[in-house]
């Protein structure tokens, strides 16, 4: 049981960490950035080439290797996600909705099969993997790795947490998705602001990719499509455009699967996850932690 | 003006129509079958294989297998009087819809025999069409008892079935001494024909007791589920149905979880790529597989020739698929024609014809009467055979 | 075929078609002219391997002439679409062979499952912000693909195979390809031609009021709720029909043949199409289905050029690459032309 806990505890980290990248872009100019997921892919496998050409690393500092990988990576998924904007999302600003939602297809196979030919279809073994001391707490097994991780996924989300509510840019995304004309007469910068916030989303979102690499060990190109459903899933759950809503549903997520494959066995966890996210969307569309939003599209 | 612009349109088109239609004679009018080998030209042999998507590689080990063959029969002359055998390799990714276009397609063509066919739930549908045309069908690697069941006289499987596999794994269970085990497979038709087949008879069997038959969905990351599902039962033996991805992804977090048992996969995993996901955990790691040519005592001459003619190492079907090719060959010289149904007589009557998995004949069922597989075990990361054999 | 915007707004009334090629692709005879060469195709070539894509392209045809209702015409973003064919093949599927059916007979109760099945998407989700709608759809066709893999009446992964062929009477054998192609074309063709006409119909208009302002719509009588309700029936019973025509044309159903990639496929023809416009739409099927059986090289990345192609055409050209008329014009030049001169002008 206490084992069911921690495992959830763990994926859903994961879930949490993308679905903010998702949270953060939907409650700024309302569009779902379909590619989310694949911007996680992006960074696995931005990780994977940085790691092959750095060649072979004595195992006693594949930590520290996998943190300096981790923040080239997030650098580099960051600015993948700025240039996506500013090709295919920017131009459609005012659009209809459904023209920009196709556009976020029309990236999210560009990267997938993008990768593909870049990297090959198959999948690819990390060239690292973490391996580290077991704990038992209270029945529960936990490594160091997952512990690791988690330690920076959480720190990752605080130090989020800490920007958006205590700096002036902040301050600004998040009157951004108050009143995106009224921030523009106040003043603010809408479009660097909006680039910012693709910048922080999807270099979480490679930092995602970075660490289930390292952890799992094996990559390909279409990891990220499930996950992305999964992430949107749990952003959903929490209150999509919230942030703690999304790190809330990340972990609700991730114990909802531990458990629904628990009861129904592992091959119905994707029919349960997503028979969730239809419930909460017709039931409770704002989520757990969304505030009531009365506009009507 | 305005009718004069379409009468004009018609005219072009219909023009066009009747040029083309004229041009090339492969139409419901023409008579005769188009692309029917002449009796002089080549024979060609249709192979459809996965030559894009998650089972390329194996498409692609399948295709020089076949083509090392075709290469080797060439030279000693061909078949049928000096006719020179010609490949044609066709994709089928794994999906119904393309396995039919692709057999179709080498249909068309006017392949004589067909010797591809590697995911099961692909090949399939591709039965019919062959059988339509009277096409004998040698499948080198798909082995789903859903094949056999058709009870169609123009298919051939030369790759153990999946009953066959379940039989050697469990004469290994028993006699290595596991008595407890856990079947785990990635729901396609392949992995669940081999975990209902090998449940099936262990229930019969008595001896084995399955603590656990479960699937996953392929294509995941984290498969924590399962692996609580198997700790709770603590089995001794893990056998893992799937295809090497998921079953890296598995051994290895069996691992991390403290699993103290022994993991055994299925043929589908058997691929240089699976000690590499699985990590530190992949030693020691059994599979259930047909001979590769790294395993059989003897085939260092024949690596040597692969290698020489495609600058890589053999893998996984590339000895099934070159068998496909000389038992076609064998059996269009038998038939002393390129007929179809002279072909599967031909192929019924083969007794004894040697193979890398043993002497041939096959079943009633056009099955191999021994399905040949053997016992690998990983060891310094790479499967060898294993020292224990059922 | 004919036009699929409304007489009050028939595009060529409002202005000279601007160069010979969009005349030729918008003169009424355009649509005969793609029959005529879907009849004729056959006597070029008849092998097999080219009945089999035709017969295939057609199916596609069918099902992007279906999903345009639901996103050319409602502005509905769809992707699980292909959840409808499978209901459709799995039901034809599964009657005819447990009770030794030919598919036609199975026609109505795939016709009552589609429709249940666009009830059951459809009346808890229309309700929802159109982003979160194309979620819930995508949610709802691999859960359909998940359940037909894990469920044993459908076969599980094998899925479905030997399955009776459409219909057999006397020595009329429909699953002889050729027989087959002829009536998949004569059924896409009238499925198109009607979804044609729906555009063009009362409720018609109405999708597309509720398309370009759902506010107004409901503003101006209509039940919007109840339009894209039966916006999505529509689509379901064209995805239906092609589930049948599938089982038929493969004679096997397997959930590998409904996985996500199939529902974008079936987006990008509409969309390349032109959302909206059935002509287009059934041009961007037919490239899309018989490109990379012509091309091979192009086979290979096309997943990758067509998601390319999604983004440049939808930054350029948001109503799609060949939309309807109606309405792109209507704002600049619907008050400005005489109507009545402008065609005679014109031709």
């Amino acid at each position: 049981m206490t084992q069911l806990i921690w495992d959830g505890l763990f994926v859903g980290s994961f879930y949490a960490l993308i679905a903010l990248g998702y949270s953060m872009v939907y409650g700024i100019i309302k569009l779902l950035n379909f590619a989310h997921g694949d911007i996680y892919m992006l960074g696995a496998f931005i990780g994977f080439a940085l790691l092959t050409s750095m060649g072979g690393i004595p195992a006693s500092l594949s930590l520290g290797a996998l943190l300096i990988v981790l923040l080239v990576s997030m650098l580099i998924t960051g600015g993948a996600g700025v240039l996506i904007e500013r090709l295919a999302y920017r131009p459609l600003r005012g659009a209809p909705r459904l023209a920009v939602l196709i556009s976020a297809v029309g990236v999210s196979f560009s990267l997938e099969y993008g990768i593909a030919a870049i990297a090959g279809p198959n999948p690819r073994a990390y060239p690292i993997r973490l391996e580290g001391g077991v704990f038992e707490v209270l029945g529960a097994r936990a490594s160091l790795p997952q512990i690791v991780l988690m330690l920076i996924a959480a720190g990752l989300m605080v130090a989020l947490n800490f920007y958006i509510q205590k700096t002036s840019t902040g301050r600004a995304m998040r009157s951004i998705a108050l009143d995106s004309n009224a921030s523009l007469l106040m003043g603010i910068n809408v479009n660097a602001v909006i680039t910012r916030t693709f910048f922080i989303g999807s270099a979480l979102a490679g930092a995602a990719g970075v660490m289930a690499g390292a952890y799992y060990g094996k990559i390909d190109f279409l990891m990220g499509f499930i996950i992305g459903l999964k992430a949107f899933t749990a952003a959903v759950i929490g209150g999509i455009g919230n942030i703690k809503g999304a790190m809330l549903g990340g972990l609700v997520l991730g114990f909802v699967e531990a458990f629904g494959s628990q009861w129904f066995g592992g091959q119905w966890r994707d029919v349960f996850s997503f028979a969730v996210l239809i419930l909460f969307l017709t039931l409770r569309p704002t989520g757990i932690l969304g505030e009531r939003v009365t506009e009507r599209m | 003006m305005k009718t004069g612009t379409r009468k004009t349109v018609l005219l072009v088109i219909g023009a066009a129509m009747v040029l083309t239609t004229a041009g090339c004679g492969g139409g419901l009018l023409s008579s005769g079958a188009s692309g029917a080998a002449t009796p002089s030209g080549p024979v060609k042999l249709g192979m459809v294989v996965p030559i894009s998507g998650s089972s390329a590689p194996t498409g692609a080990y399948m295709k020089n297998g076949a083509q090392l063959a075709v290469d080797e029969i060439n030279k000693a002359g061909g078949v049928l009087k000096g006719r020179k055998l010609e490949l044609m390799v066709e994709d089928e990714a794994c999906d119904a819809q393309q396995a039919v276009a692709s057999a179709n397609k080498v249909v068309s063509a006017g392949v004589v025999v067909s010797v591809g066919g590697y995911c099961s739930g692909a090949t399939l549908p591709t039965l019919p069409i062959f059988q339509k045309a009277n096409i004998p069908m040698i499948i080198p690697a798909a082995n789903s008892q859903d094949l056999v069941k058709q009870g169609l006289a123009n298919v051939f499987l030369i790759n153990g079935t999946g009953k066959q596999q379940s039989t050697t794994a469990l004469a290994f269970m028993k006699k290595s001494g596991f008595t407890t085990v856990a079947l785990v497979d990635d729901n396609t038709s392949y992995s669940k024909d081999i975990t209902t087949e090998t449940q099936a008879q262990i229930v019969a069997d008595g001896s084995v007791k399955v603590l656990l038959n479960t699937s996953v969905t392929a294509g995941e990351s984290d498969y924590s589920a399962v692996v609580r599902a198997i700790m709770a039962k603590n089995p001794a033996l893990v056998y893992w149905t799937g295809y090497y991805q998921e079953g890296g992804l598995i051994i290895n977090q069996l691992k991390k979880a403290g699993f103290t048992g022994k993991v055994m996969v299925a043929d589908g995993s058997v691929d240089p790529s699976l000690p590499k996901i699985a990590g530190a955990g992949a030693e020691g790691v059994f599979a259930t597989m047909t001979q590769t040519p790294d395993t059989i005592k003897g085939a260092e001459r024949w690596i040597a020739n692969y290698k020489a003619a495609f600058n890589a190492d053999p893998g996984p079907y590339s000895t099934q698929s070159y068998d496909a090719v000389r038992l076609a060959a064998k059996a269009i010289e038998d038939a002393g024609s390129t007929k179809g149904a002279d072909i599967i007589k031909a192929l019924e009557a083969i007794d004894g014809f040697s193979m890398f998995s043993g002497p041939l004949k096959f079943t009633p069922e056009h099955t191999l009467s021994s399905g040949g597989f053997v016992i690998l075990v990983i060891k310094d990361g790479k499967f060898i055979l294993n020292a224990l054999q059922p | 075929m004919s036009e699929n915007v409304d007489a009050t707004l028939a595009p060529q009334r409002l202005g000279p078609p601007r160069s010979p090629i969009s005349r030729l692709l918008e003169s009424r005879l355009i649509g005969w002219v793609a029959l005529a060469a879907a009849l004729l195709a056959p006597f070029v070539t008849a092998s097999p391997y080219s009945l089999n894509v035709m017969t295939t392209a057609a199916i596609f045809v069918l099902l992007a002439s279906g999903l345009n209702i639901v996103v050319g015409y409602c502005g509905l973003l769809d992707l699980g679409y292909i959840a409808f064919m499978a209901v459709g093949a799995y039901t034809a599927g599964i009657i005819s062979k447990s009770f030794e059916l030919p598919l036609l007979f199975t026609i109505p109760a795939v016709l009552v499952m589609t429709i249940l099945a666009g009830l059951i998407i459809g009346a808890p989700t229309l309700r929802l912000r159109s982003d979160y709608l194309a979620i819930v759809t995508l949610g709802f066709g691999e859960i359909t693909r998940i359940t037909a893999n894990n469920l044993s009446v459908t076969g599980g992964p094998s899925g479905i195979f030997g399955i009776p062929g459409l219909l057999k009477i006397g020595g009329l054998d429909v699953e002889n390809p050729a027989v087959l192609y002829y009536l998949t074309v004569l059924v896409v063709s009238l499925f198109v031609l009607a979804s044609a006409r729906l555009g063009k119909s009362r409720l018609g208009r109405a999708w597309r009021f509720v398309r370009e302002d759902e506010d107004a719509a409901e503003a101006m009588g209509i039940h919007t709720y109840k339009v894209k309700l039966l916006a999505y029936i529509f689509g379901a019973i064209w995805g239906g029909l092609g589930g049948v025509l599938f089982a038929a044309h493969l004679s096997a159903v397997s959930p590998q043949s409904f996985i996500f990639l199939q529902s974008a496929l079936v987006l990008m023809a509409v969309v390349l199409g032109g959302m909206g416009n059935m002509r287009g739409v059934v041009i961007g099927a037919l490239v899309i289905s018989l490109l990379p059986e012509l091309l091979r090289d192009f086979a290979s990345n096309r997943y990758l050029v067509f998601g390319l192609l999604l983004v440049v055409v939808m930054v350029f050209r948001p109503q799609g690459f060949w939309p309807a008329r109606g309405y792109e014009r209507e704002r600049a030049t619907v008050d400005v032309d005489p109507p009545a001169v402008a065609t005679e002008q014109g031709r």
